[in-house]
């Protein structure tokens, strides 16, 4: 299927650096002449799941008001929901008023927050009733990673599928393959390292490619590659979780000590699936030394 | 057909190019003669001499000269550089068609139509031959390029061969040729000096044209038959091979391309027609609108050819001989002949990779036109003009260098041009729409994207974007955002080379190149007068390019110049250092070295690396005028002094730079008064006031010099100046300085004698010299003039300078900065490396005095040991574990409109803890208890704590984290050990550990090295820390399983020891246990040099304590270990004392005769006999009353229980 291209697409380089993780770089370019009333609400949601994703859930908080359009909406009730422990209930609650409403629930970016805040809350089957028709770009990569959280390989590329015949070059397209690759391995990971390899010539270096590889590399056993990329990757963002969970285990593997990203990483993100499992990890060492006790 | 110049003119009859320089004679039907730089497209002479038209012209292949014959009967033998016509050779009686010279005699040959050929010496300048048997008109006759042989063409229907063999035979002195003149004319009719050896006939018209093939026994004819015909001859006959039929009109002119299996003929119907000379087909026609053609050439060394017509001539090349080619890192991927080749610049190695076309399909300008390599997919886009414009996609296969003559069968496609954007995608230009396809490697059209301009080209500009090119623009287009990242206006753009780094493209038009950043802002642009070629981006951002005779660089500022001529024309397909890689027009790779000098120096200079420029100009020896100017005009005055020898620029260049020294030395030399002037201005300037005065001494400019003293106070010298003034009579300057210096005195005294009687007594009488007033008063009598009244007088005294003498406070000049950058220079030349001291080296030395032990043998030898080992372990090998299937077929609802989630996935981890039986991997995937079972059974192992940082560490390392889509979760990955290339997809390997063998050999190293320096404790560390991790390793073959357990063994005497060692520590009060633990450490299983430095503790321990024998037997021992001399001496000296006095002061626990163990935990010997007990993993021995307890030197197992053994690979599962 060859879609054929009309006129320039305005919003190109703010949701690419979205999606690469240049945050900020998105933020601070979104100031974009010429935009149709429709392009202004998803110029605005992008900036927003920024912040967002930079950490600064009550900027979009405030700055969202009841007057902003649905899809803002949504994209507050994810700060809210990601701000404080506090509010998880009432912003599900809220969210599940929302898709009830035959006339928002259908809104593709209430349907993507549903499904990341599903998957937040490990509740895949909420999360896929609302994402699994798809629609967007976004809504079949999101697909694509719930698959794979579900080790469900299988589905993620249909998704995958389904999103390379729509724009194959489309930049969510090169990243879900790239996750995917990695999901099932082998001789795939390869590829995974190309697509990050092909970001890395095209776009600014953002510390989401740089972890790209890093991962790559780790999957085929270099890891002396994957450390000198992580460190460039805590270069440009010393706080950046990922970076610090994959040095903390790039770090085991060459033999150095981890301990100090571990630690870093602990301050900065308590709630780090690595920090979680290695909490977990102790308990359950503690508790299969009680069996032989 | 290539068109490469054009003329108009009157009508053409005669063309010759010449032979080694790009000029090409024309002769026209006016009977004018013009000579033309082709390349440079200029008139450069013409030759008007003859009457009538002139229809043959030919040039000497080595001599000054051409030779032209017309209708005025007249052959003229020319000197183009004299431009003179040298002589006439008269003899025909009629027009002459053409002129020949021969290729090495002094001939020249000559048609007419008076019916006769004639050889004529332009030495003798007399007529050696007359040939005739030809019964009409002479349309043509030429030399055969080796052979002895003339071949004519006649309008009596035939082409005859002549045979002028005798004629060579015979001396051709100018002598004998006058002699024989004479006699030839008595035999005009019946001449033997050249016979007719065949006559060709089959043209049913006249013949305008025969030529030879320049090696192969062929003849070529056209004739007003409108035919081609090709002959053969063998030694004996002649026969008529075959005919080409086609022309429309008389066939003027026809010939064999030089290099090229093709005939080109052309005609009066007004085109140029190219056959294929093995098939006799034709291949292409070029026609034009209202000129009939009359004559054809071929250059004799390239290829080109020329065609005069009605109003001009044209010089045109029938194919393209660029090589199309792709650059990728260290190789290049090149077009030649049938093949990709593949050149490897670092080795220089050549090698031919697939073949691109069958062989023997119809090339002429449809070999691949230009090239596009993707690198990781190893795949090659090649566009051709074949079917108005296509492009064939290869794969290269892996095992890339086929000899294989078996043609691919290439994905191909139509479009104006092709190129790849990213490692699978490339885009192909659909001229008639403006739109590009971007394709993906199966050839499956992905994306449709118009264009921004109207485009008849695209070159690659970075992943994903696209150089489109119009008439008179370019622009950048980015395919995925629809965006024109950059335009600029050009002249037609034909090449599009990319910088290194991407950040700077040169354009290349025919005689423009212009240089633009990636967003095609313009930074500068050339002009050339020749065509432009090729060219490449060296390493430091200079853009090396070609034209068709020079090799040129241009830097970043748009200064450009010649690096050397060529020969030919060349195509740069890199840069590399000094050396330029080009292909020539045979589709060679060639490695040309050029001196880089002068451009890095400009390079050096604008970059403002003084310090590399002064290193190039101590080293080098780029000098000239060109480069002083170049210095000058970018204003570097003083770098232009380095290279100046003549003192006269020298001082010019110093003084521009205000290097006052240096022009001072070169005026001294000169010794110019208008230098030392100049000089003197410069240094006033810079208020060097010394130098000024020195330049103003030189030049005897007492004036200035006076004034220079006043001001600088100083008085003495400006007395001087006075009485040389005196001296000199120059009254004026005498009475100027004793003005400056305020002596009134003798003011009056040089007034006096000058004559100013009343100006002396003036001055006198006001500065009150009243003595000397009166006495000028009377000598002036009545002339005494009267002062005025009424004002108080007072003496003008010069004011002292705030400095008196030396130099003012100097002006900074310039040179600053440079000197700066000469001194920094210095230093670094001047610093060496040096070679990192070892440091452990000095430390473990210390470490081992405390102890008393001379070690630096010991040391070596270690590290030899070490050394050999470091082979044996080897890299472990891959896992192969049997597929399984690790997700559940996809449920067959999927398709139904009702969307049922599925059912989750097994996780790796499980995966990994249902398939493995070894304890690392199930500590990896998690399952803490399963791995701790594993241990106990197979190791007896119980005390889990010091294990328990290994079984996080390994759980910890066992996934990867995945940033997916922004504020969703993280993706945990399992990372699997043992990948490659060829790794199936969705097939699970085994956890990768963060625990290795050979992480395990680096601790032992170390744990040797702190053992060999005493840090007992920290060795006792590693050497634990080995015992705690092996359990928890994985190694691949059975080999490195045993290796593992040796290590077991290993460490745990090394543990044993040193415990005891430190235990032995411990115990300062107690003599007797000292010298018994010391004793045991030496029975500890140790490497030889630990085994000496205990065995010389021990010796010392008991020598002390006054138990020689003991001592004696430690001696003995280390004696018997090849000791370094110092303990060797040590211990002859106790061995020494002890035999004089062979006892023993107190009894020890230790009889070295009887074989014992030792008690891991007691530390007591259990000799042989006794019973032991052991522990199950580390195989240390205990006492049987230890039973039970956890083993106290691997702290992990209990001593004694049952244990299936070491289980550390699937190779032991298998």
């Amino acid at each position: 299927m060859a879609s054929m291209g009309s006129g320039p697409d305005h919003l190109f380089n703010l949701r690419n650096n979205f999606y690469l993780g240049a945050f900020q770089a998105a933020i601070n370019n979104s100031e974009i002449p010429n935009l149709s009333q429709e392009d202004i609400v998803e110029r605005d949601c992008l900036v927003h799941r920024s912040y967002i994703a930079l950490g600064s859930y009550q900027l979009v908080i405030n700055e969202i008001d009841e007057a902003s359009a649905t899809p803002l909406q949504a994209v507050k009730l994810l700060a809210m929901y990601l701000s404080s422990p506090e509010f998880k209930e009432s912003s599900i609650s809220s969210l599940k008023e929302w898709l009830a409403d035959p006339t928002v629930g259908n809104n593709a970016t209430i349907r993507l927050i549903a499904g990341t805040i599903f998957m937040h809350e490990e509740d895949y089957n909420e999360a896929l009733k609302h994402t699994h028709s798809g629609g967007t770009m976004d809504l079949h990569a999101l697909n694509v990673q719930i698959f794979i959280k579900m080790h469900r390989s299988d589905y993620a590329e249909k998704q995958l599928r389904v999103m390379q015949q729509v724009d194959e070059d489309h930049t969510l397209t090169q990243l879900a393959s790239a996750w995917w690759n990695l999901a099932v391995g082998g001789s795939k990971i390869q590829e995974a390292y190309l697509i990050f390899q092909d970001f890395s010539e095209k776009y600014p270096m953002t510390s989401l490619i740089l972890n790209g590889k890093a991962v790559c590399c780790m999957h085929m056993g270099n890891f002396e590659e994957a450390e000198t990329l992580l460190l460039e990757a805590l270069n440009k963002d010393a706080k950046d979780p990922e970076t610090l969970a994959n040095l903390v285990v790039c770090s085991l593997h060459v033999g150095k000590s981890s301990s100090r990203y571990l630690s870093q990483l602990k301050l900065s993100h308590p709630d780090h699936v690595l920090v979680k499992r290695a909490a977990s990890a102790e308990d359950n060492f503690e508790r299969a030394l009680q069996s032989f006790a | 057909m290539l068109t490469k110049f054009e003329t108009k003119s009157n009508r053409v009859k005669g063309l010759t190019f010449h032979p080694k320089r790009p000029w090409i004679l024309a002769s026209l039907h006016s009977g004018v003669i013009q000579l033309w730089d082709y390349r440079m497209g200029t008139l450069i002479d013409r030759f008007d001499e003859h009457e009538g038209p002139v229809r043959g012209v030919h040039f000497h292949n080595s001599q000054p000269l051409f030779v032209s014959g017309g209708d005025d009967y007249k052959i003229k033998v020319w000197n183009y550089k004299t431009h003179r016509c040298l002589f006439t050779l008269l003899g025909h009686l009629d027009y002459i068609r053409t002129v020949q010279f021969h290729h090495e005699n002094p001939w020249i040959v000559s048609a007419s139509d008076d019916q006769t050929i004639r050889i004529w010496n332009w030495q003798s300048r007399t007529c050696i031959s007359v040939l005739t048997g030809h019964n009409h008109y002479v349309m043509c006759a030429s030399f055969h390029p080796k052979e002895d042989l003339v071949v004519s063409a006649s309008l009596d229907q035939t082409v005859r061969v002549w045979d002028i063999g005798s004629l060579r035979k015979k001396t051709v002195s100018p002598a004998d040729d006058l002699m024989r003149f004479t006699q030839m004319n008595s035999d005009l009719f019946g001449g033997v000096d050249a016979i007719v050896k065949y006559v060709l006939e089959g043209h049913d018209r006249g013949v305008n044209w025969a030529s030879f093939h320049p090696t192969l026994p062929l003849i070529v004819s056209g004739a007003d038959d409108r035919q081609v015909k090709l002959w053969r001859m063998n030694e004996t006959k002649a026969w008529e091979v075959d005919t080409l039929r086609g022309h429309m009109n008389n066939v003027s002119s026809v010939m064999f391309h030089a290099k090229q299996d093709i005939i080109v003929s052309n005609s009066e119907d007004k085109s140029i027609r190219v056959w294929d000379a093995t098939k006799r087909t034709g291949i292409q026609t070029f026609r034009r609108e209202h000129d009939r053609f009359w004559i054809l050439a071929v250059h004799p060394e390239i290829n080109l050819l020329a065609a005069g017509h009605d109003n001009g001539m044209i010089v045109f090349k029938l194919e393209r001989e660029r090589p199309a080619f792709a650059l990728s890192g260290d190789s290049l991927f090149y077009a030649k002949d049938r093949f990709l080749r593949y050149y490897e610049y670092s080795t220089q190695k050549d090698s031919q990779v697939i073949p691109i076309r069958r062989p023997g399909t119809p090339s002429l300008n449809q070999s691949p036109r230009t090239l596009s390599y993707s690198p990781t997919e190893n795949a090659v886009l090649i566009c051709s003009d074949l079917d108005g414009g296509s492009y064939e996609l290869y794969i290269i296969p892996k095992d890339s260098v086929g000899r294989s003559d078996v043609v691919q069968d290439a994905k191909r496609g139509t479009g104006g041009s092709a190129v790849f954007i990213a490692r699978n995608r490339f885009a192909v230009l659909e001229k008639s729409t403006s739109q590009v396809l971007v394709k993906n490697l199966k050839n499956e059209v992905v994306k449709k994207s118009s264009l921004p301009i109207p485009t008849d080209a695209i070159f690659y500009a970075g992943t994903g974007n696209l150089l489109c090119r119009s008439e008179d623009k370019v622009v950048i287009f980015d395919l995925q955002q629809r965006l024109v990242l950059g335009e600029l206006q050009t002249p037609f753009v034909r090449y599009v080379v990319w910088s290194n780094d991407m950040e700077s493209v040169a354009l290349l038009s025919k005689h423009t190149i212009i240089i633009a950043s990636k967003k095609l802002v313009l930074q500068c642009t050339l002009h050339e007068t020749i065509r432009v070629k090729s060219g490449a981006w060296d390493d430091n951002g200079v853009f090396i390019y070609t034209t068709l005779n020079h090799i040129k660089y241009c830097l970043p500022n748009g200064d450009s110049g010649i690096i050397r001529t060529l020969d030919v024309p060349i195509y740069i397909t890199k840069v590399s250092g000094n050396t330029i890689f080009c292909l020539d027009r045979d589709g060679k790779n060639r490695a040309i070295t050029i001196n880089a000098t002068e451009y890095v120096f400009k390079l050096a200079l604008l970059r403002k690396k003084y310090d590399h420029v002064m290193s190039m100009i101590r080293n080098s020896q780029l000098c000239g005028q060109a480069m002083i100017a170049y210095l000058q005009q970018k204003g570097f005055p003083e770098v232009a002094l380095h290279f100046v020898e003549d003192e006269r620029i020298r001082f010019n260049l110093a003084l521009e730079s205000g290097n006052i020294s240096v022009a001072v030395a070169s005026a001294t030399q000169i010794n110019d008064k208008d230098l030392w002037y100049r000089l003197g201005v410069e240094a006033l300037r810079q208020g060097n006031s010394g130098i000024v005065e020195f330049a103003y001494q030189q030049t005897k400019n007492f004036e200035r010099l006076s004034f220079l003293y006043l001001i600088t106070g100083n008085l003495d010298k400006l007395s001087k100046l006075m009485k040389i003034a005196e001296v000199k009579n120059n009254v004026m300057g005498q009475f100027h300085n004793a003005l400056y210096l305020g002596d009134v005195k003798e003011r009056v005294k040089i007034l006096e004698n000058a004559g100013h009687l009343p100006l002396a007594y003036i001055t006198a009488s006001v500065h009150g010299l009243n003595d000397i007033a009166e006495r000028l008063a009377t000598e002036l009598g009545d002339n005494v003039p009267s002062l005025p009244e009424g004002k108080t007088p007072s003496l003008l005294m010069p004011p002292s300078p705030v400095m008196c003498g030396g130099d003012w406070p100097l002006l900074r000049v310039m040179r600053g900065i440079f000197e700066g950058g000469l001194e920094s220079a210095g230093r670094g030349g001047a610093v060496d490396e040096e070679e990192d001291v070892e440091g452990d080296w000095g430390e473990e030395l210390d470490m081992v005095d405390v102890d008393g032990m001379e070690n630096r043998d010991i040391e070596a030898l270690l590290n030899e040991e070490e050394n050999d080992e470091e082979g044996g372990w080897g890299v472990l090998d891959d896992l192969e574990l049997p597929p399984e299937l690790d997700t559940p077929k996809a449920s067959a609802n999927a398709r139904t409109s009702v969307f049922v989630t599925p059912t989750q996935g097994m996780p790796v981890s499980q995966i990994w803890s249902q398939k493995s039986s070894l304890a690392a991997e199930q500590a990896a995937a998690g399952s803490f208890d399963t791995a701790m079972r594993l241990l106990h059974r197979q190791l007896g192992i119980k005390n889990f704590a010091p294990l328990k940082s290994m079984f996080l560490d390994l759980y910890s390392g066992s996934h990867s984290y995945l940033r997916a889509l922004s504020s969703s979760p993280v993706v945990p990955l399992a990372i699997e050990r043992g990948w490659s290339e060829s790794s199936s997809p969705n097939v699970r390997g085994p956890p990768a550990l963060v625990f290795d063998f050979s992480q395990l050999e680096e601790k032992l190293k170390s744990g040797y090295k702190a053992t060999t320096s005493g840090k007992f404790t920290e060795a006792l560390r590693l050497f634990l820390s080995i015992l705690h991790t092996i359990p928890l390793v994985v190694v691949e073959s059975r080999r490195e399983v045993d290796e593992v357990k040796e290590l077991v063994t290993l460490v745990k005497e090394y543990v044993l020891g040193l415990k005891m060692e430190l235990k032995r520590r411990e115990t300062k009060d107690d003599p007797v246990r000292q010298q018994e633990l010391a004793a045991y450490f030496t029975h500890c299983n140790l490497q030889a040099p630990h085994l000496r430095l205990a065995l010389l503790s021990a010796m010392g321990v008991c020598y002390k304590a006054k138990n020689l024998a003991t001592a004696y037997n430690f001696a003995k021992r280390l004696l018997e270990t090849n000791p370094v001399e110092s303990q060797a001496k040590m211990a002859r000296q106790v061995v020494q004392a002890a035999e004089r006095n062979m006892t023993d002061e107190t009894k020890l626990n230790y009889d070295f005769r009887n074989p014992f163990v030792i008690c891991g935990s007691t530390y007591v010997p259990i000799y042989r006999g006794q019973k032991d007990i052991s522990c199950p993993y580390c195989t240390a021995r205990f006492v049987p009353g230890q039973e039970g307890n956890i083993c106290t030197v691997c702290d992990l197992a209990v001593i004694g229980a049952d244990a299936s053994g070491l289980l550390c690979s699937p190779s032991q599962v298998r």
